[in-house]
């Protein structure tokens, strides 16, 4: 099967796999949410590879990468002379990808003007290039990949509810790699092993003190994160033994750290869970608390607040406490996340 | 926290890792804002480790003490 494919001890991640053979036949379009570095594109791959579509293109493209006005033409193509500089008329990925798959990244960042195009496109099952007139039929199965909670955005008025069913016919969401720290050691050992190989050598035995520190850190990066740290080391080990001192500064400092009073305090969420919040900052909120810092860092402590409450209720059970809270449990890691508290310590 | 007290907070994160290793790292002494730190035991001598230790010891030190500089000594 796919080389890219690791599969480690996490439920969650078998589970996916598993889901990932069961759908990739399909002809449905799938909408893949995960932070970045998770795998979106691993994934998107995974189920081209399981489909009959497996020897037609897979063509993948970041949303993110085009200006609002190039978007339409990188996806639509162009007929020649549509606009200045257009010297040849160009297919776009749609057509590229046609028979095959269609992996359009970051799909929260396409404007809503071509949101409906693209919605056209998906329910017609045809293409206009930019400067066309005529309709040009296309074959392919679309997955999009998202970082950002589309459900969310559309609530928001940011992604229009009719793209958004038609994108997410079968939906993955792929957990950040800090919450499936059991597969860390077999991924750790798979890149280990293939850029080892790169430089013609064997993986070689890999330290106690290696796996502590790769358990102990966030890896906001998550897997793009854990690949890159293994190519530094496999680049830069000579001593025959992976060893603590071949792991980079940023996995071994993180910088979000505060072991000293004079940086901002992060809370812990076992402190949470424990009740030391409460006692530490009295349990009333108010619109009136902390009068005296900017809006955002007063609703980044209320909120942390509120969450840390929450937590210390349900024993840091972040399941749980997601439910009591009326929100997502992804919303809720990622809430936890963005207020500074400590996840490394929940499990 | 006087300047050895951080220096000191920051190796021991990085201590349990490294014993584990059968490694160490220490405070060899302090001169103005020149921090010396050795590595002993397996680690030691290997330039990949030394960076390591330099950029990252000396980068969590920054964050609180700016112009702090850490010279790894053999």
């Amino acid at each position: 099967m796919d080389p890219n494919i690791v599969v480690g001890p996490n439920p969650r991640m078998r589970a996916i796999f598993e889901y990932v053979a069961l759908i990739g036949p399909g002809l449905g379009s799938v909408l893949v949410t995960g932070e970045s570095g998770t795998g979106k594109e691993v994934v998107a791959n995974a189920l081209h590879q399981h489909s009959a579509r497996r020897n037609k293109p897979f063509v993948a493209v970041s949303c993110a990468l085009f200006a609002d006005t190039l978007i339409e033409s990188e996806l639509f193509g162009h007929e020649r002379g549509a606009f200045t500089g257009a010297m040849a008329a160009r297919p776009g990925r749609f057509e590229r990808a046609d028979g095959g798959t269609l992996f359009l990244d970051d799909i929260d960042d396409v404007p809503l003007s071509m949101q409906v195009k693209l919605l056209r496109a998906l329910q017609n099952r045809t293409v206009e290039r930019l400067g066309g007139t005529r309709s040009i039929p296309i074959d392919v199965r679309v997955v999009a990949g998202t970082k950002r909670d589309l459900q969310q955005m559309v609530a928001e008025g940011k992604f229009r509810e009719d793209l958004y069913y038609r994108l997410n016919v079968l939906s993955l969401t792929l957990p950040p790699l800090r919450e499936r720290r059991e597969d860390l050691s077999v991924l750790a050992e798979h890149f280990l092993r293939k850029f080892f190989a790169r430089r013609q050598q064997a993986l070689p035995p890999i330290s106690e003190g290696v796996m502590m520190a790769l358990q102990s850190y966030d890896w906001p990066g998550n897997v793009r994160e854990l690949e890159n740290t293994c190519e530094r080391i496999a680049e830069s080990c000579t001593c025959g033994k992976v060893r603590v001192g071949c792991l980079g500064a940023s996995v071994l400092f993180p910088s979000t750290d505060s072991e000293f009073g004079e940086m901002p305090q992060q809370m812990s969420v076992t402190d949470m869970a424990s009740g030391v919040v409460n006692e530490r900052r009295g349990p009333e909120l108010s619109a009136q608390s902390y009068p005296d810092l900017p809006l955002d860092e007063r609703l980044r402590r209320i909120e942390a607040e509120i969450i840390g409450a929450v937590l210390a209720e349900t024993g840091g059970n972040k399941s749980k406490a997601a439910l009591r809270l009326g929100i997502k449990r992804s919303t809720l890691g990622d809430r936890i996340q963005r207020c500074g508290i400590e996840s490394a310590q929940v499990s | 926290m006087t300047t050895s007290e951080m220096v000191e907070t920051v190796l021991e994160r990085l201590r349990p890792a490294l014993n584990a290793d059968g490694g160490d790292i220490e405070l060899v002494n302090l001169e103005g804002d020149v921090v010396r730190v050795r590595l002993t035991g397996a680690c030691s001598g290997c330039p990949s480790a030394e960076m390591t230790l330099r950029v990252g010891v000396e980068g969590a030190l920054r964050r609180v003490r700016p112009g702090l500089r850490v010279v790894p000594v053999l």
